[in-house]
């Protein structure tokens, strides 16, 4: 066997994946070594969607940063944005309505159906199951209709604010809505008889990319890839923020920690969504959307300078530093949100201008790039595409 | 392995499931759109493209050039020249949007003290030249005029002028008084 092996000439083959491949959910480039059908190393290149996301948002103030939040995640905006707002909230202690916080709390959870099922579209048809494709994108039209009836816009929506939400939602928003919740089991119902007992579908994703429980943790993984290990942890659940401590859901998790459990998690996850949204909308309080104290949009960039012509440069200096009056608390925070990809965190250091002095974003899909390689290698080529789907990232926020 | 599983395994039951339900979509409306024959209403409030309001009294734009959208703008696209008269106020000279940076949050719109600038429902504006889509300031009055022709109500009012759920004490005097703007294509 050897020596056919060798008058053959077989040697591996260095293919480069990406960054234009289609399955790869945007441009991520995965450079993969090959022994026939078996990808011997696989070593992923990010970085071409690099917008400087965090360095952009030192030159601008708390609330003009805000719409660059939208295009991180760019298929849960609304989710980013509600993280970028809950950080700064906590930062300068600024106590949200809790109309606002219920109408966020909907607002999050619409965005992560959304997002679920586009993911659920996406890798089905990644794997060769086209049909299921084309039924999530109807649900997804309905919910980007509600999120236009209420700001405006249907992906970059720039929505909440910091002490709020922009503008209340009117009784067609929730009316429409709660009749969403009321189709939504049926449509994922539909979703399971397409794809959940069929054996393609079993084929190729039972028993791939396992990630054991401790591999899982070691990784940092987090959201739906870490909870289809088993391990139990939501940062709705463990540390709320919004409404998430006065309704009841049930955190969905995994057993096996193969791509078929991180699907089954989420679409649990869809109808523990959908039970939200209907508390929700079921409790809403009646009262304003911006807190009193919450960031005004024109907010100055920085305190009154007293700066005089007569005097010497130096003199100006010391006076600039000295004598600057503080626009907002002096601190810095870590707060972390449940996105869809899994837990958005924004490190935040305020120096007491209007502009982050540095702004550090713990991007999900960024974390989960970086397990491609075990869960890839000594596997088939054909199972880096189910790999690629089931850690479910989005490069806008992975290169942000 | 049960005979019921066997018999599920050979008569392909879960596939059958699956054909039988998309079969059932065959012979219902489809919910797609055949978009450019077919349009479709964006809903009140939607952010499209940019125009100066023409006060129905003067003719003119409503812009008092205090700066506060240029200011606020994240991709900084808006560009004003004023200058000032005597009496402190101020003259717009240059207003300039580079709509191909903007990137429609509306922010613009919501800082607006006097309700002059708004984020129209029309979305079909591109075009194959840059200079089309940068726009000034009469450029932006056409817009509205664009606009408001093919508008069916006899008022406008834009939702980010004044957003639902706001405490008014909070907006400047020409926000909380601002009613719908009237529209009447005579005189534009």
């Amino acid at each position: 066997m050897k020596t056919t092996a060798k008058e053959l000439q077989t040697k591996e083959l260095t293919i480069s994946m990406g960054p234009q491949h289609p399955a790869t959910h945007g441009v991520l480039r995965l450079v993969l070594d090959l022994d026939g059908e078996t990808v011997v190393k696989c070593t992923p290149y990010v970085g071409y969607l690099h917008r400087g996301v965090e360095k952009l948002s030192e030159n601008r103030t708390y609330t003009s940063a805000l719409p660059l939040m939208d295009r991180l995640d760019y298929i849960s905006s609304m989710a980013n944005d509600i993280g970028y707002c809950v950080a700064l909230e906590r930062l300068f202690g600024i106590e949200v309505p809790k109309r606002a916080k219920y109408i966020r709390t909907i607002m999050a959870e619409m965005t992560r159906i959304s997002s679920h099922i586009i993911w659920l579209g996406t890798h089905a048809l990644d794997i060769g199951a086209m049909t299921v494709f084309l039924y999530s994108f109807r649900e997804r039209e309905w919910l980007l209709d509600l999120f236009e009836m209420t700001c405006g816009a249907r992906l970059t929506v720039s929505y909440p604010r910091i002490g709020g939400v922009r503008t209340d939602v009117n009784s067609e928003f929730l009316e429409s809505l709660y009749k969403f919740t009321e189709e939504f089991p049926k449509r994922i119902e539909e979703y399971e008889t397409l794809i959940d007992q069929n054996r393609i579908w079993l084929q190729r994703t039972k028993g791939i990319g396992v990630i054991s429980v401790e591999d899982a943790i070691n990784w940092g993984l987090t959201g739906p890839t870490l909870r289809g290990s088993g391990i139990d942890y939501d940062v709705r659940k463990h540390k709320p923020y919004d409404a998430y401590d006065e309704v009841e859901f049930e955190v969905p998790v995994g057993k096996n920690g193969d791509v078929y459990d991180r699907y089954r998690c989420r679409m649990e996850e869809l109808r523990q969504s959908n039970h939200i949204i209907r508390q929700c909308i079921e409790g809403m309080p009646e009262c304003t959307v911006l807190a009193d104290n919450a960031l005004e949009l024109d907010m100055p960039a920085e305190g009154p300078k007293k700066l005089e012509a007569d005097m010497s440069l130096e003199h100006a200096f010391i006076l600039l530093s000295e004598d600057r009056e503080m626009v907002l608390p002096e601190g810095e925070i870590y707060s972390a949100v449940e996105v869809p990809k899994g837990e958005l965190g924004f490190y935040i250091i305020s120096d007491g201008s209007g502009r982050p002095y540095r702004m550090r974003v713990r991007a999900p899909s960024f974390v989960h790039v970086s397990v491609l390689p075990k869960l890839c290698e000594g596997h088939l080529v054909a199972d880096t595409i189910a790999n690629i789907g089931t850690i479910d990232v989005v490069l806008g926020e992975c290169d942000r | 392995m049960t005979i019921r599983e066997f018999a599920k395994k050979i008569f392909l039951v879960e596939i059958l499931k699956g054909m039988a339900l998309t079969l059932k979509y065959m012979f219902t409306h489809p919910i797609t759109r055949q978009y450019p024959e077919e349009k479709r209403d964006p809903f009140p409030g939607f952010r499209g493209r940019h125009a100066f309001v023409r006060n129905p009294e003067t003719g003119k734009e409503k812009c008092v050039a205090c700066l506060r959208c240029a200011t606020v703008c994240p991709s900084q696209c808006i560009y004003i020249d004023y200058r000032e008269q005597g009496d402190g106020s101020r003259v717009l000279e240059k207003y300039e949007i580079e709509a191909l940076r903007c990137v429609y949050c509306g922010y613009c719109v919501e800082v607006c003290p006097v309700c002059a600038l708004v984020l129209t429902e029309f979305y079909e504006y591109c075009d194959y030249s840059r200079s089309r889509i940068y726009f000034d300031r009469e450029r932006l009055l056409k817009n509205w005029d664009e606009f408001t022709s093919k508008l069916e109500t006899d008022t406008y009012f834009n939702k980010f002028w004044r957003p639902d759920g706001i405490d008014m004490k909070k907006m400047p005097v020409g926000k909380r008084f601002q009613s719908p703007v009237p529209i009447n294509p005579k005189t534009s």
